[in-house]
């Protein structure tokens, strides 16, 4: 009984835990004057998000352009992990230890590495201040994440159902929808999914491909958290929170949907 | 022929972009681009940046905050991840909080921490309130703090989910089967756990925590939020040597993020020896 | 893979535009407002502030749009040096036009090192019809940090050095950097300043360097190595002796301005200052700094600058930002952004050479109860060192107080 005491206790300080630096985000964003010692603002305010919202700010337009970029850089580095999750999970041939480990380097090497390199080579093609190449840029760290997915996945599916599919008659796209792509759905999603995160909380890159021209969210929030303006910095903070929050719980109830996530008990 | 075709997209992306970049970057290190004249390359960058005073110190405190947040994280996750096994009321909640972690962007965490953990921030306030404390100067100093304390703290809110959920992925996979043919062969829990159902965990925790040390190695956002003002965090004194106006200055911040690479990579290896022993390197 | 990567970069050598600077140096007021038509300006600007950032994106905007068909596209940047940087890396990398950069809102440093690498655009600024209204007699508008400006960039706001208190927590504050001295070594953990490199940290610090020196007449003009040395031996022993009164016992500096703001604001430190006391004003506003807030200049003299904004020499929109420039020359506008509601900004030109409506409008503005009055602060004011010491007192800064 005591036991159970103690582990919902710390299921409970584990949850507040999770949660915890967004509280004083969504109090700030509201907030007129916070003042150590108080506990809650003396006074409740709208003016941040009033700002934040409209037009002068540029917060909304730069909203779009960030979730824009994420989904490009996102379907794109899919689309190129497809073929080589398939290739990687299913196929022995020379050379497969170094593409892995090719693969995994961006992951593991720290964006200042790349980014210092990348801004003097982007600059000679004249690729800075834009927004594919901000996208390119964003390509390279995102990249890893779903061709380890597919990878994986790969290495669990079975070819046997493409093969009797083909011996039925399927014609290859047929195949492709019908059979391998619903097969691996579940690894496209999150392996596009963490694509996705990866660019939308991109700060160095996008500020030494983007040039300042490019303003992502995390710029924007960057440059009001550096001004001292928490009310501002709060509600841009939200701003940019919620949306991935959505986005992510609509793609994780449609995967909870499609593979669950183990429900059973131990003991 | 064909394996390579279908990588064939992939690499041209990565070689051509992330290789020429640390290409770049190495060739700029060595003070070698003929481009602009410079034929002969040398290792002065290197040797500027070793003999400056406080490199090394930021080097150092780069590892610590690396090391410090990704065995907090590690250790965590797995309990986290342990526990999440269970069913319980509230565990589909939990686990969707585990994942909101990874949708909030590093910059908003940080400021979030900023704001619960400085000397006037959330727990401060708590603590006069009750009367723990008669100011802000008696609150422990944790963020900006030569200890990198609130560093730590916004890497271990942030990555411990995403081992977890590394973990929870690898449990599932596992199954319960192998520790309970272990308890029916009378293993006590402890030892179910730490023969059979850690070793078999280990890869995956491994190569999550390696990620995480690289990421917090070479973070640059986070710690110039969080960080005091000596020493800095050695991405930081990249960047900051990157963008002085002296360019001079320019081929040592190459040399820095060689340096970062350098040590980044490294890890890199020693996960690829890890894996490849524990069988996982040439399916 | 070096030398391909090599070959790749001398292939992709940026393409050739024309230029039209000889037009816009020599042509007429009217050439360049219809060549400037239709265009665009990139504004980069720091972006921290709300109040500056409304003013410019809707105000200022607004008029450009209206009077001159001219779009404003204000970028905020955290840091001006970033913007220069930018410049810079274009430059190394042969992009001599079309560069992403119009105009920058800069002084000091920054201006210097734009010199240095000859990234300015220069020698135009007489063509600007306002420019009759800037007093280029002062010596204070025509040296930004005592480099000359030479018609590279066009002054937009003046600003004094200011010390901030809460009157209801010290009503009675030290008035002079001796007085303050004192006061901080009485008063354990209730001071500090940002760290140098820090902008504001660095001033405060070149105040005690002019304290130190018995006052700034000496260290006018080029830097003297042997002056320095005897000076700043003498800035270091009172920083150190200082340092264990200081907030964090000295152990650690705030980075920056705002969080030293921050920490003025929660009441842990007494003081704060700010290069730009209207910021004081804005503050109290937001309800980030105590409603009590005052501020005030020293007995012994407050450093004073101008800040300027500059066209970069590879703008790819030069008759537009020179349009820009005119336009926040104007009497209406640094009348506008001098309404503490607005902004509170001093303005750049000499008012007596505006006509007499908005003499009286400027005398009619409302002071900001935060806001110590440019005139009080105008009455000791100390001439800003030459650059080169600024980077003197910040290395050494950090080598014997900041390791």
């Amino acid at each position: 009984m005591k036991r159970d005491v103690l582990s919902a206790l710390a299921r409970l300080a584990l949850a507040l835990f999770l949660l915890m630096p967004l509280i004083p985000l969504a109090i700030w964003s509201v907030a007129h004057g916070w003042r150590f010692p108080a506990l809650l603002p003396s006074e409740l305010s709208l003016a941040a998000w009033s700002y934040a919202l409209s037009p002068v700010s540029g917060v909304v337009g730069s909203l779009g352009l960030t979730f824009f970029i994420a989904a490009v850089t996102s379907v794109i580095a899919t689309a190129l992990a497809y073929p080589a999750g398939r290739a990687l999970g299913r196929l022995r041939f020379p050379g497969r230890s170094v593409v892995l480990v090719l693969v995994l380097a961006p992951a593991v090497l720290p964006a200042i590495a790349v980014a210092l390199g990348l801004q003097g080579l982007f600059l000679r093609m004249g690729w800075t201040g834009t927004i594919w190449g901000v996208v390119l840029a964003h390509l390279i760290p995102a990249l890893p994440y779903p061709t380890l997915v597919l990878t994986a996945v790969f290495a669990r599916f079975d070819p046997h159902h493409e093969d009797q599919a083909r011996c039925l008659g399927a014609r290859p796209l047929q195949v492709l929808l019908h059979v391998t792509l619903p097969a691996v759905l579940p690894g496209l999603r999150t392996g596009a999914v963490l694509a996705f995160l990866i660019s939308w909380s991109q700060y160095l890159l996008t500020l030494s491909i983007g040039g300042g021209k490019v303003q992502t969210l995390p710029l924007l929030l960057f440059t009001f958290a550096t001004s001292g303006r928490n009310d501002l910095t709060g509600a841009v903070a939200m701003i940019y929170v919620l949306p991935a929050l959505a986005f992510m719980a609509l793609l994780l109830r449609q995967r909870s949907k499609t593979a669950p996530l183990p429900n059973r008990t131990d003991r | 022929m064909r394996p390579y075709l279908m990588l064939a997209p992939l690499l041209f992306v990565l070689c051509g972009l992330f290789g020429a970049a640390l290409g770049l970057t190495l060739m700029r290190s060595f003070r070698y681009l003929p481009a602009v004249g410079l034929t002969e390359p040398d290792l002065s960058a290197y040797t500027a940046i070793l003999t400056a005073p406080g490199f090394l110190e930021s080097v150092a405190l780069s590892v610590w905050i690396a090391v410090g947040s990704a065995l907090l994280s590690a250790a965590l996750a797995l309990a986290t991840a342990l526990a999440l096994r269970q069913a319980f009321v509230g565990r589909g909640i939990l686990t969707g909080l585990i994942q909101v972690g990874l949708a909030v962007p590093h910059v908003v965490g940080a400021v979030g921490i900023l704001y619960l953990f400085s000397q006037s921030g959330a727990f401060a306030r708590m603590a006069f309130q009750a009367g723990l404390i008669d100011g802000p100067g008696a609150f422990p100093a944790l963020t900006n703090d030569p200890y990198a304390v609130g560093i730590m703290l916004l890497y271990v809110w942030k990555e411990m989910p995403f081992i977890t959920l590394i973990l929870l992925a690898s449990l599932q996979r596992i199954g319960p089967d192998h520790e309970a043919a272990a308890r029916s062969l009378g293993a006590t829990p402890w030892q179910a756990f730490a023969h059979v159902l850690l070793p078999m965990l280990m890869p995956s925790l491994l190569a999550a925590t390696a990620l995480v040390f690289a990421f917090a190695f070479g973070a640059y956002e986070v710690p110039l939020l969080l960080g005091a003002h000596a020493p800095e965090a050695v991405a930081v004194l990249a960047w900051r040597s990157h963008t002085d106006v002296d360019l001079a200055a320019r081929p040592e911040a190459m040399a820095m993020a060689v340096v970062i690479a350098v040590i980044a990579g490294g890890m890199l290896v020693a996960l690829a020896q890890l894996l490849g022993k524990a069988g996982w390197g040439g399916r | 893979m070096l030398r391909i990567l090599a070959v790749v970069l001398l292939v992709a050598a940026p393409a050739e535009a024309q230029t039209t600077d000889d037009t816009l140096l020599s042509g007429t007021w009217d050439q360049i407002v219809a060549e400037a038509e239709g265009g665009t300006v990139n504004w980069f600007m720091w972006g921290g502030s709300d109040q500056i950032n409304r003013y410019v994106s809707d105000h200022v905007a607004k008029r450009l749009l209206a009077d001159y068909g001219i779009t404003l596209n204000r970028i905020g940047v955290a840091d001006a040096v970033e913007v220069v940087n930018m410049v810079l890396a274009e430059k190394e990398a042969g992009i001599d036009t079309g560069g992403a950069v119009d105009l920058i809102w800069i002084n000091g440093e920054n201006f210097r090192s734009m010199r240095q690498a000859d990234l300015a655009f220069c020698g135009y600024t007489g063509v600007l019809p306002n420019n009759v209204l800037v007093n280029w007699e002062n010596p204070a508008i025509a040296n930004d940090f005592g480099v000359p400006v030479d018609g590279c960039e066009v002054p937009w706001n003046t600003v004094q050095f200011g010390f901030a208190h809460d009157s209801a927590t010290l009503p009675e504050p030290p008035r002079s950097m001796a007085e303050l001295l004192v006061w901080i070594k009485a008063n354990p953990g209730r001071f500090t300043y940002p760290a140098p490199p820090d902008f504001t940290g660095s001033a405060f610090v070149r105040h005690v360097f002019i304290h130190a020196a018995g006052g700034p007449e000496n260290l006018l003009g080029p830097f003297d190595q042997s002056k320095y040395d005897e000076v700043a031996a003498k800035t270091w022993t009172i920083l150190n002796e200082i340092e264990p009164f200081l907030w964090r016992e000295g152990r650690t500096y705030p980075t920056t301005l705002v969080q030293m703001n921050e920490l003025f604001a929660n009441g842990e430190v007494a003081f704060t200052f700010n290069y730009d006391p209207s910021q004081f004003g804005l503050a109290v506003d937001a309800g980030i700094f105590p409603p009590d807030t005052r501020s005030f200049g020293l007995s012994d003299g407050t450093l004073g600058n101008t800040n300027y904004t500059l066209i970069p020499f590879n703008a790819t929109n030069k008759a537009a930002a020179m349009v820009l420039q005119n336009l926040l020359l104007s009497p209406e506008e640094q009348l506008e952004k001098a309404k503490p509601e607005v902004w509170g900004a001093a303005p750049a030109i000499d008012i007596l050479r505006t006509s007499a409506e908005v003499q009286a409008a400027f005398a009619a503005l409302p002071k900001h109860p935060s806001v110590v009055a440019a005139s009080e602060l105008a009455a000791f004011a100390l001439p800003e060192l030459q650059a080169d010491w600024l980077t003197a007192i910040e290395a050494g800064w950090r080598a014997e107080i900041g390791r």
